[in-house]
């Protein structure tokens, strides 16, 4: 629901006319991203506090190994991810006239860059858990955290529309490194916050 | 003692020779060049705590020892304290080359990076109120945070073009004068002593604070707490 009404904040106040077409490439990938990462982190930063809220993490700890409980969450959030991409993106190509030249490396962008999403946050829901101020310490610590990612990702889109220098995909290929660095690097790192 | 003396000694002798012995480089206005002698030092301290922080908090976890996370603490402190100067100092001279305090240059989005990472580890550190969770979870993130470095190093200088003073002003290359390069790696020197002394102030002032509240009196009065409505 944020994610929509910020969808529509945007489009509404900006609308598909006001940017020239030179420009739209770069500032509809930025828009679209901030919309994304956004959303994403008003969503995301629940998964772990809902076992807190609800009473259920200790009987979580004492039945499953954390690696498993990890996995779990992080398809969660994925899944959650996917669904969050497939209403937002497609609208916002629909309210912002959005122009695509290349939509294979577009969509592939969309896909690894909410992996790298998913695969970035998903521990430090875990840690905000277990801490006071949870909401905006979810933002605070996620954010220097997923702006490689961002970038990435926002140059990859860009690219992607204006269809210039497609070649190789080099912004997928940095955003599924940094999805897989963070898999192994939270699977080391899960047990210790886990255990605690 | 000695030490101290003959830090404070050799920090003076560096700040004259900055201005006086060494040259100022050709192709900046005026004397902006001198800046290489007190901005890369700081930039250098600041990447070296981060990394020092990174390694105490791998061994804090690896042996569950407080002397590491005081050193990864500490280190992280004075880390974010050299980051605001070298910020600072780098946005003065961004100002007087380029013209403007800030424009996003990729060195620029790193260190806003490094400070909002320095930021985020201590805001974790506030929130978390058990000592023992706090520590490993600061030691967590800092790991996680310097996963993510490289990304930045590799990938942000590659979108844009770098306008920060590489070629003309990097030591590992011929061309730099020697004068400069001689006051250069003596204040680099200078800071890194500086550091080191700072650093064993800090651990040592947080090793008195724990003297003077064991953690288990925490856990001691938590526990009464819990233990007490039943009885009543």
């Amino acid at each position: 629901m944020f994610a929509v009404t910020t969808l529509v904040a945007v489009s509404f106040s900006i609308g598909s006319f006001r940017i020239g077409d030179a420009e739209k490439p770069f500032l509809y990938s930025v828009l679209l991203w901030i919309i994304l990462v956004f959303s994403a982190l008003s969503g995301l930063s629940r998964s772990f506090v809902k076992e807190e809220e609800a009473g259920t993490i200790d009987v979580l700890k004492l039945s499953a190994r954390p690696q498993a409980v990890f996995l779990g969450k992080l398809f969660f959030n994925l899944t959650l991810l996917g669904a969050l991409e497939l209403i937002i993106v497609p609208l916002f190509i629909l309210l912002m006239n959005y122009k695509i030249a290349s939509p294979g490396l577009f969509a592939a962008m969309i896909i690894s860059g909410g992996f790298g999403l998913g695969a970035g946050t998903t521990i430090v829901a875990a840690m905000i858990a277990q801490a006071s101020a949870r909401g905006a310490l979810f933002s605070v610590l996620s954010f220097p955290l997923l702006l490689p990612l961002m970038i990435t990702a926002i140059k990859g889109c860009e690219r992607a529309t204006d269809g210039m220098n497609t070649a190789g995909w080099p912004e997928v290929r940095i955003a599924v490194a940094y999805t897989i660095i963070m898999i192994i690097m939270s699977l080391f790192l899960f047990p210790l916050i886990w255990e605690e | 003692m000695i030490s101290k003396l003959l830090l404070t000694l050799w920090m003076t002798a560096m700040i004259v020779a900055a201005f006086l012995y060494a040259g100022a480089a050709t192709g900046f206005p005026g004397q902006t060049s001198r800046i290489l002698f007190f901005h890369v030092p700081q930039a250098w301290i600041a990447t070296l705590s981060f990394l020092l922080s990174m390694i105490a908090s791998c061994m804090y976890l690896a042996k569950r020892s407080v002397k590491a996370d005081h050193l990864a603490l500490s280190a992280a402190e004075l880390g974010l304290l050299f980051c605001i100067l070298a910020t600072a100092t780098g946005s003065i001279f961004a100002k007087a080359t380029w013209g403007s305090f800030w424009n996003w240059d990729p060195r620029e989005t790193s260190i806003v990076i490094l400070l909002m990472i320095y930021g985020a580890y201590f805001a974790l550190r506030s929130a978390v109120p058990d000592p023992e969770k706090r520590r490993v979870f600061a030691a967590v993130y800092s790991i996680l945070a310097f996963v993510t470095v490289p990304f930045l190093v590799f990938v942000v200088p590659r979108i844009t073009a770098s306008l920060h003073p590489e070629d003309t002003m990097n030591p590992a290359k011929p061309g730099m004068d020697p004068k400069t390069l001689k006051v250069f790696l003596g204040s680099l020197l200078a800071y890194t002593g500086l550091f080191v002394w700072m650093l064993r102030l800090k651990i040592r002032l947080l090793r008195v604070e724990g003297m003077r509240e064991p953690e288990f009196v925490d856990t001691a009065m938590g526990q009464e707490e819990k233990l007490g409505p039943p009885s009543e």
